[in-house]
């Protein structure tokens, strides 16, 4: 019996649109209902709502008490899930993600204590959250969570093309295979991956991308120096704001800390500079 | 430096306008250039020039002058004493110094005068020259109003006089360098020039106990000057003409006293929009109270861009193709690639800061080389071509210019100019 090539899906709408200050770009192939993309969009521009500290939103709120040394209850159901995946995520990325962290501030996120039942959040001392380096990942999550309730069982999303979460196969079947050049010299590739219902991040200290407005410096949490040196960090995971998390963690981590977050998964640090230093932790 | 190394440099100089404007596309835009930087006669005796106007300006002019081969300075005259004094150090002792420019035309002995007196000065100053038999050089801008530089050019059509206004940057090796890759095609077609010359500070000279502000600060006053649009922005607008190869259809424009309210009557403050056929514009502002962005011509084409006073030449960066959007066009036709993303390809649409190419620099000073084609054109009795017809549209652009911002209104491009 000759084995048959699974069905091609052929792409049944595209959504292209600004949010968490880059593009945003939603391919969904297949089946599925006809505002799928319609819901993914929704719940990114929740998110980006709910976690901007560029406008008016429950995290300024939420910050404007917490630098007062306030206790303050989360009634913004999203920024509440935000912080609790945060806070469970302490272990796996060592610390090293911290949304607190500020370099005119010795500040971390031990200082921050989240009661989940009463959803309350209280500090031992002022503090400001900062979601990035998380928040493209958890709204691409929650996107992929509103296609595949929606029937959805192909897409690609990415954020910026840095945060990429796809849902199940390729629509031509298989992985969906990725490309990621050196931020610092474009025509050389870093590393080329296959997805397959799974979420990918990459920081980077260098690039393009770093030149984007209100873009923030990469501090180390601890002792809140700021990493200059040419790093560029993959991550692959099943969660997208793991990945997200991860790779920022990577980015700032010491060698053995590297050597940590990234044994036996799909997990890549590059140090850029000099080009003939060039190294890769797997 | 010796004159050895004055010749060498001067000859480097004189090779890179020469290499700038070689070839017919170049040679019909700027017909001017290669004549004045072939111009070397020594040996027939100087021409002889009479300088009116001796302050800042006109002594720089009287070291430029110094330099060249074919020219010399006969005469010097002011008004304004001290100004007699100051530029007696750069000429011949013994060279005839004057208070009244008539008196230094009836002493004769001249074949030209060159004029650097206030704006409402020169249309006089050239008229009485002429009617002496001389021919003229003349600082931009021509004179104070439109029809003032009508008459001067009709002038020195009727008495078969040279008639050259100062635009230096019309045999600036940089500028002919930039207009020759432009006449190549590098940077597409132009569709806008944006040019600014903006300056921190308040433009007023300190005024001695034996002058008055009038006299010194004429630049600030309506009677004698139309301030930034003749004294700087004249320039700009002839590059503008120059590299659109065209003059307006219409200028509108907006002008203030904004920043120094010390009693001057020009603006301190311009911002003007000169169309031109098919569309194209020429952006211009000029200011007094923040110097960030200096002098400059942004040349933008299709292609790429040019910024001749930075000397820098870029090329536009061709659009990325998203690679989503290839990977969905590969979709459709079935065939499975690896999409080539990596980090964040939204690129925000900040200014370019590529450094660009450089367009090479004029190490020399292209005011002397004006001069020895002037020179060349007196000892001819022909004009070099197409040097009045730049200067005399960016006199009129700049004072139409004025006049739109007075009005407030938009003033189309006059009828009636003095064809030359």
């Amino acid at each position: 019996m000759t084995p048959t090539a699974p069905p091609t899906l052929t792409s049944t709408g595209i959504a292209c649109f600004f949010a968490m200050g880059t593009r945003v770009e939603l391919h969904r192939f297949g089946p599925g209902d006809e505002d799928a993309l319609m819901l993914a969009q929704r719940a990114i521009e929740a998110v980006d709502d709910a976690l901007t500290i560029h406008r008016p939103s429950a995290a300024t709120a939420l910050n404007e008490a917490l630098l007062a040394g306030r206790e303050v209850a989360v009634d913004d159901p999203v920024l509440f899930d935000a912080l609790i995946e945060i806070d469970a995520a302490q272990g796996l990325t060592l610390g090293l993600f911290d949304p607190t962290a500020d370099a005119q501030r010795a500040t971390g996120w031990r200082d921050v204590r989240i009661d989940a039942v009463a959803r309350r959040v209280a500090v031992t001392r002022p503090v400001a959250l900062d979601f990035g380096g998380f928040g493209k990942g958890f709204a691409l999550d929650r996107a992929a969570a509103a296609l595949r309730a929606a029937g959805v069982s192909s897409a690609l999303l990415s954020a910026g093309e840095s945060s990429i979460v796809v849902v199940g196969e390729h629509p031509l079947g298989g992985g969906w295979p990725f490309a990621i050049p050196d931020p610092l010299r474009p025509e050389r590739e870093l590393v080329e991956v296959e997805l397959n219902d799974e979420a990918m991040s990459i920081s980077s200290t260098v690039g393009a991308g770093t030149l984007a407005p209100d873009r923030a410096a990469m501090i180390r949490p601890g002792d809140a120096s700021v990493v200059s040196a040419a790093r560029c960090a993959v991550v692959i995971d099943r969660s997208g704001s793991h990945a997200e998390m991860l790779s920022t963690a990577l980015i700032v981590a010491a060698d053995d800390e590297v050597a940590r977050l990234t044994g036996g998964a799909r997990r890549f640090l590059f140090d850029l500079a000099p080009v003939e230093s060039a190294r890769m932790c797997v | 430096m010796t004159d050895k190394d004055f010749d060498l440099t001067r000859r480097s100089f004189i090779d890179r306008v020469l290499m700038a404007t070689a070839g017919a596309a170049m040679s019909a835009a700027t017909p001017w250039a290669a004549m004045a930087a072939g111009a070397q006669t020594p040996g027939t005796g100087k021409v002889r020039l009479g300088v009116i106007g001796t302050g800042d300006r006109g002594r720089a002019l009287i070291q430029n002058i110094g330099k060249t081969r074919n020219c010399m300075v006969a005469a010097i005259c002011d008004t304004y004493a001290p100004n007699i004094v100051k530029a007696q150090q750069w000429v011949p002792a013994g060279t005839p110094t004057f208070a009244d420019h008539r008196a230094m035309l009836d002493a004769k002995g001249l074949d030209a005068v060159v004029i650097a007196t206030p704006l409402n000065r020169h249309a006089q100053h050239s008229m009485d020259a002429f009617d002496a038999g001389l021919h003229v050089w003349c600082e931009k801008a021509m004179a104070r109003t439109i029809a003032d530089c009508g008459a001067m050019v009709r002038k020195s059509q009727d008495s078969r006089k040279v008639l050259q206004i100062g635009h230096q940057r019309m045999f600036h090796p940089t500028y002919l360098n930039a207009l020759r890759r432009v006449k190549a095609g590098e940077i597409g077609t132009i569709t806008q020039i944006r040019a600014s010359w903006h300056r921190n500070n308040s433009w007023r000279r300190p005024v001695p106990a034996d002058s008055n502000d009038r006299r010194i600060n004429w630049r600030l006053y309506r009677e004698s000057s139309a301030g930034l649009m003749t004294e700087l922005a004249t320039h700009q607008l002839q590059v503008g003409n120059w590299f659109l190869d065209a003059v307006p259809t219409r200028v509108l424009g907006s002008g203030s006293i904004c920043y120094w309210k010390d009693g001057r009557e020009v603006y301190d403050h311009v911002a003007l929009i000169y169309e031109y056929a098919g569309g194209r514009k020429f952006i211009y502002t000029s200011l007094l109270n923040n110097a960030r962005y200096g002098c400059e011509e942004q040349i933008q084409g299709s292609k790429g861009s040019i910024e001749p006073e930075l000397g820098r030449i870029y090329q536009e960066i061709p659009p990325k193709t998203l690679a989503l959007q290839r990977m969905q066009a590969d979709v459709k036709r079935g065939h499975k690639r690896t999409v080539p993303i990596g980090g964040a390809t939204w690129f925000p649409e900040l200014p370019v800061t590529t450094p660009g190419d450089s367009l090479g620099w004029g190490e020399y000073d292209e005011t002397m080389l004006q001069f020895e084609g002037f020179g060349e054109a007196v000892r001819s009795g022909r004009p070099l071509p197409g040097l009045l017809y730049q200067a005399y549209n960016a006199s009129v652009a700049s004072l139409l210019g004025e006049q739109a911002m007075d009005k407030g209104e938009a003033l189309t491009w006059p009828t009636g100019l003095v064809t030359i």
